[in-house]
């Protein structure tokens, strides 16, 4: 899995490639953990390059949510493909996670602090 | 068609199986989208043989693939501790807490899941989906 990670502010954004299955998301669970440790206000996840996930994927993402909704802070999934779209409506979590279709409008949602 | 893999229960497995499971499912004549449901299952049995049947320590895990004009069957067997997955009660949906959504993914994804309880040395799960229940209008994979 390719993780990449870039701040400016009180904003990051982690652009993810690749599958992110049980071996691959310790790797996620770190870059995260790092984040909501810091109490980062925002944080967009790019999963345009993400063709496979499981069940530890999601709870990668669950965690992280639950944290950063501990201080208030926003987390937004962004471009998901088919796969793990269905994989997040398995799960029923599609409605629980806040999900933009692109970057443009996560950064938009970001800055109008909806 | 049939194929069988023995593999050491380590997760670095589990990403070089899919893809030799997706041209496997793709000569089977399944689409992108079951064939991606049937991958997630198997995974998700081998991530729970990886971590709980074996406690994250090496062990066997035997993977039987067999592919026949009405069904894709694939034999999962372990040698680690006892667990029927059969037997989990459903989980509430949505989960607000990380973890217990595997055994959630394999019963939604699959047709049929059966725990052999003859199987003594471990566990023995067998999956199984019907061609005659995949989606139609979708191009092969």
């Amino acid at each position: 899995m390719k993780i990449q990670m870039t701040c400016q502010g009180d904003l990051c954004i982690l652009e993810l490639g690749g599958e992110l299955d049980y071996h691959s998301s310790p790797e996620l669970r770190e870059k995260l953990n790092s984040l909501v440790t810091k109490q980062t206000p925002k944080i967009l996840v790019n999963l345009k390059g993400v063709e496979y996930m499981d069940s530890s994927g999601i709870a990668t993402f669950v965690e992280a949510f639950q944290k950063t909704k501990r201080y208030q802070g926003r987390l937004i999934l962004v471009a998901l493909t088919d796969t793990v779209r269905g994989v997040f409506e398995i799960a029923k979590l599609d409605s629980i996670f806040e999900i933009a279709p692109t970057m443009d409008e996560a950064l938009g949602r970001m800055a109008a602090k909806v | 068609m049939k194929k069988k893999f023995e593999l050491v229960s380590n997760s670095e497995v589990l990403s070089p199986l899919r893809q030799e499971l997706r041209q496997l499912l793709g000569l089977g004549g399944w689409e992108k989208k079951s064939a991606e449901e049937i991958l997630l299952a198997v995974d998700e049995v081998l991530t729970n043989i990886i971590r709980h049947a074996y406690g994250g320590k090496p062990g066997k895990m035997v993977i039987l693939f067999e592919d026949s004009p009405e069904k894709t069957e694939i034999v999962l067997e372990d040698h680690g501790k006892k667990f029927d997955p059969t037997q989990l009660p459903p989980p509430e949906l949505p989960c607000h807490k990380p973890g217990g959504l595997g055994v959630h993914f394999i019963r939604t994804l699959m047709d049929r899941v059966v725990y052999d309880e003859s199987f003594k040395e471990g566990n023995r799960l067998h999956l199984i989906k019907f061609k005659s229940k995949m989606l139609k209008g979708e191009r092969p994979l």
